[in-house]
């Protein structure tokens, strides 16, 4: 009686959660253009693209999938083989438990008839399989220390869960051949820690095994072609399917800037567990923001994290909403202003026009609102401190940057200067150009060097530096004023 | 038989990976042997301007993994050139600074003396291979096709720092285009940058001058721009195609971008299928009617 009771509170959990799960699929969005659809478009869009892939070729694919991927997980195997021995040590022999010994009333009782007698040893043999798994699995994240691998609060619910229902099993096993009524009592704690499993199974990491096959059969029929509205559903779907198995961090080609900068959300795999949190809850403190701003921005868009997940998800088009959404946010991102911006540049086609301007105004208006340049009017003398001024002894240490003192003013720099070239009234479009930079600095005037347009503006194509006829490193310096710039706002 | 570490960066294996096929194909055929490695990064280029600790541990930490490998490295990219030559010259000279780098190092047991070379890919061909040994491997010249060369700023300058060749008088590229039987144009703007690093902050700025350089080398009587960078090739290819929809540029104005390993490798006889040559945005297949025809070649 208790036993039932219990076994409908657990399935009627699991089963809202699966409810509730799915409909954050069709409810929620990542990214920016997504806000509109309602959760009927998108419903009918996933039913008809469901109903699309009845076809030969189509089926064809997701077959090829279904045993490559899901059954046999070559693609992890050609990665890492100790995760791919873990994974499958767990995968095969958990599986085999479910269903031999879980379900084996609805699922081998009726195709074999006493079958389940002979299976004792064999479920011992199975339980231990998953133990050895799960050994590996600590191995890897505590002894072996995988670089850059995060533990989080889910990945050790995920092994404590597992390792405590295969460990009671085991117990109750051993204890049988002794005491009756200690038998009872580990097998209510079997039950019970099996049953709290699948209840919270659809909120847990656990959950994988259904989102995970599913991102990867999705990600093989869908592509940046398909129905927006798909598009949507399958990025908050991705997010269930990420297992922070952090293959990604590992490939990641900045994760020495993690390393440096010590932000979190630098790493891919952590930016999906903030996009979790994230694609629920949108209401975020000033700090979290930028802190998620600069580890999503600080991206090259090599690909690599997309090539190599386990999971299929195609996490360049994730970052690229992701992103989108979390730069509209009306808080200045100062990477904007670096060659990270590269890829948005060369995708602003796929940005309404108003939107991709907004976020880059907000963060030149940021780096460069300190100073009036047109209206500037001394009160007093300059005080020329050669040496003492703080803003010159930062520049001072290195042979390269303090060579702003040789300058004499040739303006040779301005001259050949392409983007000084490029405006007819350079001096109003730039606030100050590269030879007035140069005096600002030997001046001391900290402001005027690192507020001017022309500074956010510079190529960095070296031009300058290399027809300075003093060997004034100009680009080196330029580079310098804006790392002190971006210091100063952060 | 010469041997690299090979560096592609982030943007080749992503977005022009024409450029590491046909890079690739053309050593096969110069008997040049490229190893790979998967554990290479970002050079640091796009953090040259935020942050110059991280920029520096970025680049030092690719410079350790080919001295581990003890080979030169062939770089593709000349923004992820630059970089790593910026930060090999910048720990040369602070030996401070080499003492940090090699203790953030040590935690992956890495170690930078600095003294593995950095080579692009055009100063391989030039240096290592030499245009005598690649003219003997041309079999299909060109014939009447008219490239301009772009040398792209951050290989060239500054030139102390990265010695690629003569800042305002180069001629290495100019030299490997005339091998394959091309004339190399003469150009006004042929040093000016491309563009590219400022795509995503000021694009108006960033088409202004991809475009007048276009209108330039077009000017010059060439038929196509060629580049030896991923960036450079990016902005001349599809950031031209996109200027074509959104500028007052015209089809007559187009002017096609393609990298040099395809250009070579087509005058090698290689098929266009291991060069990529359908890989580029803006169509490039035309090239192969510049070929000589065999009757051409025997008349000679």
């Amino acid at each position: 009686m208790l036993y039932t009771f219990m076994v409908y509170i657990a399935l009627s959990i699991f089963g809202l959660g699966l409810i509730y799960s799915l409909s954050n699929w069709f409810r929620f969005s990542i990214g920016f253009n997504a806000g509109e659809m309602t959760t009927g478009t998108r419903i009918k869009a996933a039913l008809k693209g469901i109903s699309g892939l009845f076809n030969k070729e189509k089926l064809n694919v997701i077959w090829t999938v279904f045993v490559q991927k899901i059954l046999l997980q070559k693609h992890i195997q050609k990665q890492d083989r100790l995760r791919w021995i873990m994974h499958m040590l767990i995968f095969s022999a958990f599986t085999f438990l479910l269903i031999f010994h879980a379900f084996d009333k609805i699922i081998v009782t009726p195709i074999f008839d006493r079958f389940y007698l002979s299976m004792n040893l064999w479920l011992v043999i199975a339980g231990l399989i998953v133990l050895a798994g799960l050994a590996i699995a600590i191995y890897r994240r505590y002894i072996l220390k995988v670089s850059r691998l995060k533990t989080s609060a889910m990945d050790l619910y995920t092994i404590i869960i597992i390792a405590a229902i295969i460990l009671s099993g085991l117990l109750m096993e051993i204890i049988k051949l002794s005491s009756y009524s200690s038998y009872q009592s580990v097998w209510w704690l079997h039950i019970f820690l099996a049953l709290l499993g699948l209840a919270f199974l659809p909120f847990s990491k656990m959950f994988h095994m259904f989102t995970t096959p599913l991102s990867l059969l999705v990600n093989a029929v869908i592509d940046e072609n398909s129905d927006p509205a798909n598009i949507a559903t399958k990025q908050v779907m991705e997010l269930d399917a990420c297992t922070h198995c952090d293959t990604c961090s590992k490939h990641c080609s900045v994760a020495v800037a993690y390393d440096t900068l010590g932000n979190d959300n630098i790493l891919p795999s952590e930016r999906m567990t903030f996009l979790k949190e994230y694609v629920a809850n949108k209401n975020i403190s000033a700090k979290k923001l930028s802190g998620i701003q600069q580890g999503i921005y600080l991206c090259t868009n090599c690909d690599r994290c997309t090539v190599v997940c386990p999971a299929g998800i195609n996490l360049r088009e994730l970052w690229f909403s992701a992103r989108e959404a979390l730069v509209q946010r009306k808080q200045p991102v100062n990477l904007m202003l670096t060659p990270f911006s590269y890829f948005r540049g060369l995708n602003h086609q796929r940005i309404d026009q108003e939107q991709y301007n907004i976020p880059l105004d907000t963060v030149k208006s940021a780096l460069t609102a300190e100073n009036d340049f047109s209206s500037t009017k001394l009160d007093a003398p300059i005080v020329l401190d050669h040496g003492d001024n703080e803003f010159q002894k930062t520049l001072g240490i290195s042979e390269r940057t303090e060579s702003f003192n040789y300058c004499f003013s040739c303006e040779n720099c301005s001259t050949v200067c392409p983007v000084v070239i490029n405006y007819a009234d350079s001096q109003q479009s730039l606030d100050l150009l590269p030879h007035q930079i140069i005096r600002s600095v030997a001046l001391g005037l900290k402001d005027m060097a690192t507020g001017s347009k022309m500074l956010w503006n510079c190529l960095t194509c070296y031009q300058c530096q290399e027809h300075c006829p003093q060997a004034v490193k100009v680009t080196d310096i330029f580079n310098k004023l804006k790392i002190i710039s971006i210091e100063d706002h952060k | 038989m010469m041997k690299y570490t090979l560096f592609v960066g982030c943007n080749i294996p992503a977005r022009v990976q024409q450029y590491e096929l046909a890079a690739r194909s053309v050593a096969t055929r110069l008997d040049i042997e490229l190893v790979e490695n998967q554990e290479y990064k970002c050079c640091g280029y796009p953090m040259q301007n935020s942050d110059n600790k991280t920029f520096l541990l970025m680049a030092a930490r690719n410079l350790a993994l080919a001295e581990k490998e003890g080979l030169d490295m062939m770089v593709l990219c000349k923004c992820c050139f630059g970089s790593l030559k910026k930060a090999a010259h910048q720990i040369q000279h602070d030996a401070g600074l080499q003492q940090e780098v090699n203790n953030f190092l040590a935690e992956e047991g890495l170690y930078y003396s600095g003294k593995v070379k950095i080579k692009h890919f055009l100063s391989i061909l030039f240096h290592d291979v030499g245009i005598a040994a690649i003219k003997e491997k041309i079999s299909t010249p060109f014939t009447d096709l008219n490239i301009a060369t772009h040398y792209g700023c951050h290989a060239l300058r500054p030139s102390d720092v990265t010695e690629f060749d003569d800042p305002v008088n180069p001629s290495l590229f100019d030299d490997l285009v005339k091998v394959t039987g091309a004339k190399s144009v003469s150009w006004p703007l042929q040093l000016e940058c491309c563009g590219a690093p400022l795509m995503g902050v000021n694009d108006t700025l960033s088409m202004d001058l991809a475009e007048k350089k276009l209108a330039d080398c077009k000017d010059a009587g060439a038929d196509y721009v060629c580049v030896g960078c991923p960036y450079c090739q990016m902005q001349f290819d599809r950031v031209q195609n996109m200027m074509l929809s959104e500028r007052e540029m015209t089809q007559e104005q187009e002017i096609p971008s393609i990298v040099y390993p395809q250009l070579l490798g087509l005058a090698m006889g290689i098929p266009e299928q291991s060069l990529g040559l359908k890989m580029n945005t803006l169509n490039i297949t035309t090239l192969e009617s510049y070929i000589k025809t065999e009757t051409e070649i025997d008349s000679e």
